[in-house]
């Protein structure tokens, strides 16, 4: 990529960001609700929390991740800045695709700047039960495109399984991830800034816990998960991070949260915000 | 890549073999039920920014429907006051004080229910949906209403393509609430709680009256304005104004159910389900590992269009039976004062083996202490439940106070003496003119303590009409159930 480009691209990222950031912090700081569906009790990978519930997008509905940030400060004053644009759509009875076109740009501190597009992401989840005294399970497979200037060499495959167990006081959710693919030399940004803002982890486990306030259409929860990537040796990192949800209107819900790596080299930690819309196609429907 | 595709594919083949192999193991625990988004349009929500205090009113009922089912579900062995007491004041003192802005997660209150009733709870979500979709419908004021009656027809096909979900729109009778084994537990225990959730009802299906009959959008505001604050007298004095039988939309919501009588079915019919689980859940008999699959039936029995079914025109008729006046009311055209109640509270409507309501028997039972009727005459033992003058009726007395006026009136006598007296002859009119089922000259009103408790009321209520409920029954049961005998009403046959 030319240092034209680079810069550009890094130029539109900076405005894109800061509007992202403007307009989530005018919707925390001045919306009332309005009206709603219950879309912020179905938490999505990311959004906030890594590890995400069983439950899919509803038939039909269309959910766009309108401007999912993610900040990342590790070791030695590197930020990362990710923005991942998504959009899922219930395109079956307990099934969702899913697209995302995920946005990097690097700040070592100066000394170099590093954006672009890190790759195309499709996925798709499918919902296998609804929870009764089973745990609601699910399992989803992603692939991520070799596309952009920070995505892989060769296309990275992943596979998921999920399970949601809700009780009186909370609710847990266990995900277990392996990729697999790719190029295995690749490590997380140090190899010209590849793969900067894609998921290169050999695998992932952890557990997330959320407390639902349904009066106030909130939700917090916290995760802790190892996860063992393409650059780390052989101890897996541990990671912490924390989240809330909220349901602002029938269309919109924002969450926001923020997390450590709390082993391996990096120790960094992030920040998150996100604003989610759900819509459909009366085209679409039957 | 191709090694790649292969490896995925071999973990998505264990994955659903595990997915297989669960079901198996426990069937009946699993479900596939799921989520559909809303009908779209430009209407979506315009009932949330033009009524937002009916609107809010409708999320803080479904707190009220979800803790319910919880709280019987979880703590079946709890004093009633849990829910009569705690959740009742919660309830009307603080949420529909201060309703939620949004939609509430009912799967995030009622936790445990939800498990064991997955496809009921998402039968109610869908129907709910609906209820909301029409008014939003009702509520743009950028629709024709020709364009409104075009949309609602789309809304209810919409509704209908869940199979799985949709609600029979064809009218269940009165067998399948309240003929069932587990049938009228909830109403017994918790007569508080049972009036509001029929108020909620009132309320639900009440409001589309105003949003039709209004010819424009102040009317429309008035309209709907006007029948929140009748909600809200109606829970004033808890159980005192709440509706004594399960509100019909033929009755409450007469515009509504003639104009659009799938939808009405429907809503009756998700009603009467909601009254269903409370029985199943309240009643003791069924034990805890039954309640799920007991519920799971009557699920069922509401979707099909095979069980437990009347013609509309006898739903149309059991609900003009069973009165308005007994369901809370009219929405429309009301006076301060609620209507008096002529049945029990939590009178039966079947039990005759009619399909509708088979003759609507309530005069099987009277409270202890109260004089009976004999037993050619189904007399009314309702006490007025609480507070206020609650007037009561003695529909059976129709007919003995007609022959009595006709004797009367043949002794030439007496005739002069009320031809001569307006008052005494006006009254007489009015007894013979009323129609059977209203209250007018046949009523004792009688004035009870506002802090009287119902049995007390109830009886006083019976002294004061003993006259014409003479006999006592030597062992009177403490059963509720007494009411209008509508033994000489022509009944519709049984499917």
């Amino acid at each position: 990529m030319s240092p034209g480009k680079v810069a550009a691209n890094s130029a539109m990222l900076d405005r894109f960001s800061r509007f992202c950031a403007a307009a989530a912090v005018v919707i925390f700081a001045a919306a009332e609700p309005a009206r709603a569906q219950t879309d912020y009790y179905n938490t999505d990978s990311g959004r906030p929390l890594t590890i995400e519930d069983a439950a899919p997008t509803e038939r039909y509905a269309f959910e766009l991740q309108v401007a999912p940030i993610r900040l990342e400060r590790t070791r030695g004053g590197v930020y990362q800045w990710e923005v991942e644009p998504e959009l899922a759509y219930g395109i079956l009875p307990r099934t969702q695709i899913e697209i995302a076109l995920p946005l990097s740009y690097r700040d070592d501190g100066g000394t170099s700047r590093t954006s672009g597009l890190a790759g195309i992401s499709l996925s798709a989840l499918h919902n296998l039960n609804t929870e009764t005294t089973i745990p609601a399970l699910a399992f989803s497979g992603n692939v991520l495109l070799p596309a952009g200037g920070l995505g892989p060499d060769e296309a990275v495959f992943s596979a998921k399984a999920i399970a949601t167990r809700t009780f009186r006081w909370a609710r847990f959710h266990l995900n277990g991830e392996y990729s697999f693919g790719g190029d295995d030399s690749i490590d997380s940004a140090d190899d010209d800034g590849k793969a900067a803002g894609s998921e290169t982890r050999r695998w992932l486990a952890g557990i997330a816990v959320d407390k639902t306030f349904p009066l106030r259409s909130f939700l917090i929860g916290a995760e802790i998960f190892a996860r063992k990537t393409r650059s780390s040796e052989n101890n897996p990192e541990w990671n912490a991070a924390l989240g809330v949800r909220r349901q602002l209107s029938p269309a919109f819900n924002v969450d926001a949260g923020i997390g450590k790596q709390l082993s391996g080299g990096e120790r960094s930690w992030f920040a998150t915000l996100g604003l989610a819309h759900a819509f459909t196609l009366r085209s679409l429907l039957p | 890549m191709q090694k790649c595709l292969s490896a995925l594919s071999r973990r998505i083949a264990i994955l659903h073999l595990i997915g297989a192999v669960i079901p198996q193991a426990a069937h009946s625990q699993w479900s596939t039920t799921h989520e559909q988004f809303y009908f779209p349009g430009k209407f979506n929500w315009a009932f949330r920014q033009n009524y937002p205090t009916a609107d809010g009113l409708f999320n803080a009922f479904d707190y009220g429907h979800a803790i319910l089912y919880e709280r019987l579900l979880t703590k079946p062995n709890a004093e009633a006051g849990l829910l009569e007491t705690d959740e009742f004041n919660f309830i009307t003192r603080k949420l529909l004080v201060n309703p939620p802005k949004l939609p509430l997660e009912e799967t995030a209150i009622a936790i445990d229910y939800v498990k064991i009733a997955p496809e009921a709870t998402m039968m109610f979500e869908w129907a709910h949906l609906l209820h909301r979709q029409i008014y939003d419908v009702w509520a743009d004021e950028r629709l024709s209403v020709p364009a409104k009656d075009a949309k609602v027809l789309e809304l209810i096909r919409y509704y209908k393509t869940r199979k799985d979900l949709a609600f029979s729109s064809l009218p269940k009778n009165m067998d399948l609430m309240e003929g069932q084994p587990y049938s009228l537990a909830f109403r017994k225990r918790y007569p508080k709680f049972n009036g509001l959730i029929w108020a909620y009802h009132w309320l639900q299906i009440g409001l589309y009256e105003p949003l039709i009959a209004g010819r424009n959008k102040d009317e429309r505001q008035t309209g709907v304005i006007a029948t929140v604050a009748r909600f809200r007298q109606m829970i004033e004095q808890p159980p005192t104004w709440m509706p004594r039988v399960m509100p019909m939309t033929p009755a409450v919501a007469p515009l509504f159910a003639a104009r659009y009588p799938e939808a009405a079915i429907i809503f009756d019919n998700l009603h009467s389900m909601h009254d269903v689980i409370s029985d199943i859940l309240a009643n003791p008999s069924v034990g805890r590992d039954r309640k799920g699959a007991e519920i799971s039936r009557a699920a069922r029995l509401y979707r099909d269009s095979t069980s437990f079914l009347m013609s509309r025109d006898e739903w149309r008729e059991m609900a003009r039976m069973m009165g308005v006046e007994n369901m809370g009311g009219p929405v429309r055209g009301f006076l301060a004062q609620f209507p008096a109640p002529t049945v029990e509270r939590g009178a039966v409507m079947s039990h005759t083996g009619m399909p509708g309501m088979t003759g609507m028997q309530h005069g099987t039972a009277t409270p202890p202490g109260t004089a009976s009727a004999p037993p050619n005459m189904n007399t009314v033992a309702a006490p007025p439940a609480a507070a206020g003058p609650t007037p009561t009726i003695d529909h059976s007395l129709t007919s003995g106070v007609k022959e009595l006026h006709a004797r009367m009136m043949a002794d030439p006598v007496i005739r002069a003496r009320i031809n001569a007296d307006p008052t005494m002859r006006r009254l007489m009119e009015r007894a013979m003119n009323a129609p059977r089922g209203a209250a007018s000259s046949t009523r004792k009103t009688v004035p009870a303590k506002s802090s009287a408790p119902v049995r007390k009321a109830a009886t006083a209520k019976k002294s004061a009409s003993a006259p014409t409920t003479a006999k006592p029954k030597p062992k009177p049961q403490p059963d509720p159930h007494a009411g209008m005998d509508h033994g000489t009403t022509p009944m519709p046959k049984k499917k």
